[in-house]
């Protein structure tokens, strides 16, 4: 590999992640945590949950989906915040002194990391939740089925991305978490509550649509994932607006 | 053989109360020899540092290496190995693990890795996290990432920060023979004698400005004035005679009883005493040290010291 070749730095940025303890661990607790959320949920609530009917039997599939964004958010957050602790960004951009180069290898080792866990954890859950639900369980090829297990793993990097362009914008991964994991848990949740057709555009809730046999409101199940990826571009683009103007 | 080249550099912070960090900076990095960069703090050594390395941009001016803006490098660890600030690695990587990441991104060979921290000592250390290092360990680290890729231009914010005795012998052979093969050093240092042991040149800057572009020895010479140290068995005698013959002689004799004569040369000094039949046991001509030669400079330009900022 000849020097600053795009090869050279995502594998530069590969070992970074790695090298990590919290970021790679944030990595792997996205499929640890799909896998043991769906153990603790469905093996008890699985089958008088879906019986009730109120839920998309889909959808209810992916409750996990609720913590293991957590570690996906964390994952974002600390492979961007580990460039900012003591000014280690000052040693990475010594190596690489393109910026764009930097930050477009960061996002691409950082987004299909996520995409390849993220997809891993959509078929986790299904087949898990399915392990448990009896007579309500949903087979791979019932509509919609394979499209929510792989769109689990896309929603998961996007909000993956989502977190990582927000902390290079605000150069902290606890303030990052601390605005994004309040939102996602909370105010999403409450104004869901409220009113359905405004919450339907936020990054979490849109994105999710890809989860639902039958997605709810105006967004379909593709729409509403495009919807998260806007949100992801605005977030990686204002990331890296920051990342090229300033001075390390 | 690559040169550091900084012409007109200009870098301003802050918006309409702009203080000039560095200010219409101009001087050359010469290969084959290590360069001292002296001045207080917060003169603007490290700013200037930071933009040749296109970490911060200037306000108006250049700073190439080469010729070329660090960052249009295309082999930029193979061309510049710089150490800016040891504390600046993740403490939750591993030494190695450090080095690593910064090899692969410039596609030098693993191999080096090894070597470098080899070549600092920090084998046995390696596979531990940063976390756990002294100060001196991380500094080791901080020059054995700057001779990752066996550069032409070395660049060190003061490398000897931290390391204990053995480590300054050390760094201080690793700076010459750097230099000593062709390569060019630019080592600021707020340590004078330390500097005075491997600079062959020196760039000293005050509040951003250049204030001195010279050989060391130059330097010296340049601002240490002409003094003498005579030991006598006589020493009513020998400063009656100086003194009525204009010279300044100090009040008391240091503690081996050894005078000191302002403004003479051992020859004169050696002359008189001869022809006075004075005793002499010992007369030398005192040098300057880098230190008192670098103290005159800043303090010829009083206002200078006394509107130094204080770095924070």
């Amino acid at each position: 590999m000849s020097a600053l070749s795009p090869a050279a730095v995502l594998h530069s940025e590969w070992i970074k992640i790695r090298s990590i303890r919290s970021s790679f661990g944030s990595l792997l607790a996205v499929v640890v945590a799909a896998l043991g959320i769906a153990l603790a949920v469905f093996p008890a609530i699985g089958q008088p949950e879906a019986e009730t009917g109120e839920m998309d039997p889909l959808f209810w599939i992916y409750y996990p989906v609720n913590f293991v964004q957590i570690a996906a958010i964390s994952f974002g957050a600390t492979a961007a915040s580990s460039e900012f602790l003591n000014g280690a960004l000052r040693n990475s951009l010594m190596a690489v002194p393109r910026r764009n180069l930097l930050y477009g290898a960061k996002a691409v080792v950082v987004g299909s990391a996520a995409l390849v866990m993220g997809v891993v954890a959509g078929f986790v859950m299904f087949f898990t939740a399915n392990a448990f639900l009896g007579k309500y369980a949903i087979g791979i090829g019932d509509p919609g089925a394979l499209r929510s297990c792989f769109g689990a793993g896309l929603y998961l990097a996007l909000i993956t991305l989502f977190s990582m362009g927000l902390t290079f914008l605000l150069r902290s991964a606890v303030a990052v978490l601390s605005i994004l994991v309040p939102f996602i848990l909370i105010v999403s949740f409450v104004i869901g509550g409220v009113s359905e057709g405004a919450a339907t555009w936020l990054p979490d809730r849109a994105g999710q649509q890809i989860l639902f046999q039958e997605p709810l409101g105006t967004l379909g199940a593709w729409t509403g994932l495009g919807v998260t990826a806007l949100w992801t571009a605005a977030a990686l683009l204002a990331g890296w607006w920051a990342t090229r103007r300033r001075d390390a | 053989m690559t040169s550091i080249d900084i012409t007109n550099l200009t870098k301003e912070y802050g918006g309409r109360r702009a203080a000039r960090a560095v200010d219409g900076l101009t001087f050359r990095v010469e290969p084959g020899r290590v360069t001292g960069f002296l001045g207080p703090n917060g003169a603007g050594k490290s700013t200037t540092m930071r933009l040749v390395l296109g970490l911060d941009r200037p306000t108006s001016g250049t700073a190439t290496i080469g010729g070329r803006p660090y960052a249009t490098l295309d082999e930029p660890l193979r061309t510049v190995g710089a150490l800016l600030d040891a504390q600046a690695a993740h403490p939750a990587r591993t030494g190695r693990d450090h080095l690593r990441f910064l090899a692969a991104s410039n596609g030098l060979p693993a191999r080096r890795v090894d070597e470098v921290l080899e070549e600092t000592g920090l084998t046995s250390a390696a596979r531990r996290r940063i976390r756990g290092y002294s100060l001196g360990m991380r500094q080791r680290l901080g020059i054995a990432a700057a001779l990752l890729g066996d550069p032409e231009v070395l660049m060190l914010d003061e490398p000897a920060n931290g390391l204990d005795p053995e480590g300054i012998v050390w760094i201080r052979e690793l700076l010459r023979r750097l230099a000593g093969e062709g390569r060019a050093v630019l080592v600021s240092s707020h340590l004078m004698n330390e500097t005075a042991t491997f600079a062959d040149h020196l760039v000293v800057l005050g509040r951003g400005r250049l204030l001195a572009d010279v050989p060391m020895r130059e330097f010296i010479d340049a601002h240490s004035h002409p003094r003498v140290r005579v030991r006598t068995g006589d020493p009513i005698r020998l400063r009656a005679t100086l003194l009525a013959r204009g010279w300044t002689v100090g009040e008391t004799a240091d503690r081996d009883g050894r005078w000191t004569v302002e403004g003479a040369s051992a020859e004169e000094i050696g002359a008189v005493t001869a022809r006075e039949g004075i005793p002499v046991f010992e007369l030398a001509d005192e040098r300057a040290s880098l230190e008192q030669a670098y103290l005159a400079l800043t303090s010829d330009a009083a206002e200078f010291t006394a509107l130094t900022p204080q770095e924070v």
